[in-house]
């Protein structure tokens, strides 16, 4: 009996963290997200829109790897974009369990960038789209 | 265009006024003005300044224009960053901080000859780097990278990267030619190699 009860508790436990992860990233398909994340550009010297990327929103304590959170110029979540730098990946580090924006993702892009502010060296941006080719090209301007 | 910041303004001021060859934005000039661009493709991935190398006499006035990307213009020496010398020891460092929007722009009046070695904050290790030399091939900028390695009161200099020391042209090209653009410019109508 003890038993049932503790799987029952477990269960409830295991439920409720689903519905809260649900509700966090329900809570994050529109700007601002909310929580932790911090626009990028209040945190260092960027646009607050990027083209080709959008405004990204990031936890400060995920740097740098995030996911930044991108949206479109009337706010929706577009990607979730991850920032590996080459000195990590040349050390053979590895990156698991990063959040995720969106439970469907349309497509991914793998693109290399020479550095930014917060990145000031040359790395990976993973871009895990939420959105068509399509639309993610609308985000050019 | 944007105009330097208020703070860049008074640091870059307070530096003319102590004699050491650098002066603020102004808008009536008879000196030589030389302009630099600050480039970058759409993606972020090949970044450049265009001219990468010039020649110019002394007295002349640089200014770096940010065209796409959000980029720095620094010069190599130890107040910055702790990188190694690379201008003329009389001649003072600059540093443009961020500028974050296609027009922004940072001058610089270069009176002192010498080899002056400078890079892009966010885009050093890419290879982002510039060389003006300025009359003659003196100074540290004419000196090998690691020219400093074992001297008393370096211990924290940085090393200049790979993909910097590659992209730099040689100062005898620069003085032969004038203008030396990257290789990744685009062709430039009327104009320079």
């Amino acid at each position: 009996m003890k038993r049932l009860a503790r799987i029952a508790l477990a269960g409830v436990i295991g439920a409720g963290m689903l519905i809260i992860s649900a509700d966090a990233v329900a809570a994050q398909q529109k700007a601002p997200p909310g929580g932790a994340y911090k626009e990028v550009s209040t945190l260092v010297p960027l646009p607050s829109f990027l083209p080709g990327l959008g405004t990204l929103y990031v936890d400060p304590a995920t740097l740098p790897a995030g996911p930044f959170l991108a949206y479109d110029h009337q706010g929706s979540l577009v990607s979730s974009i991850y920032m590996i730098p080459l000195k990590d990946m040349n050390a053979r580090k590895a990156f698991t369990g990063l959040k995720v924006g969106h439970e469907r993702a349309d497509h991914v892009d793998i693109v290399y960038n020479a550095g930014h502010p917060g990145v000031a060296e040359p790395h990976y941006h993973v871009i895990v789209w939420y959105v068509s080719p399509e639309r993610a090209a609308t985000l050019a301007k | 265009m944007t105009e330097p910041s208020r703070r860049d303004f008074l640091r870059v001021g307070g530096l003319a006024l102590a004699g050491v060859g650098f002066v603020p934005n102004r808008p009536m000039r008879s000196a030589a003005l030389e302009v630099i661009e600050m480039r970058s493709d759409a993606l972020g991935a090949h970044v450049w300044f265009d001219p990468i190398g010039l020649y110019v006499e002394p007295g002349t006035t640089l200014r770096w224009v940010v065209r796409e990307n959000v980029h720095t213009t620094t010069a190599y020496h130890p107040k910055n960053d702790h990188h190694p010398l690379r201008i003329p020891e009389r001649a003072a460092p600059w540093d443009s901080g961020y500028l974050v929007n296609p027009g922004d722009h940072f001058e610089v009046r270069l009176t002192t000859p010498g080899v002056y070695d400078y890079y892009c904050v966010p885009h050093e290790a890419a290879g982002m780097v510039g060389r003006i030399v300025v009359g003659s091939a003196l100074g540290p900028g004419a000196q090998p990278f690691d020219y400093w390695t074992g001297r008393p009161g370096t211990e924290h200099w940085r090393r200049v990267p790979d993909a910097a020391r590659a992209s730099l042209p040689s100062i005898e090209r620069i003085v032969a030619a004038h203008r030396v653009r990257p290789h990744l410019a685009p062709p430039r109508r009327g104009g320079h190699e």
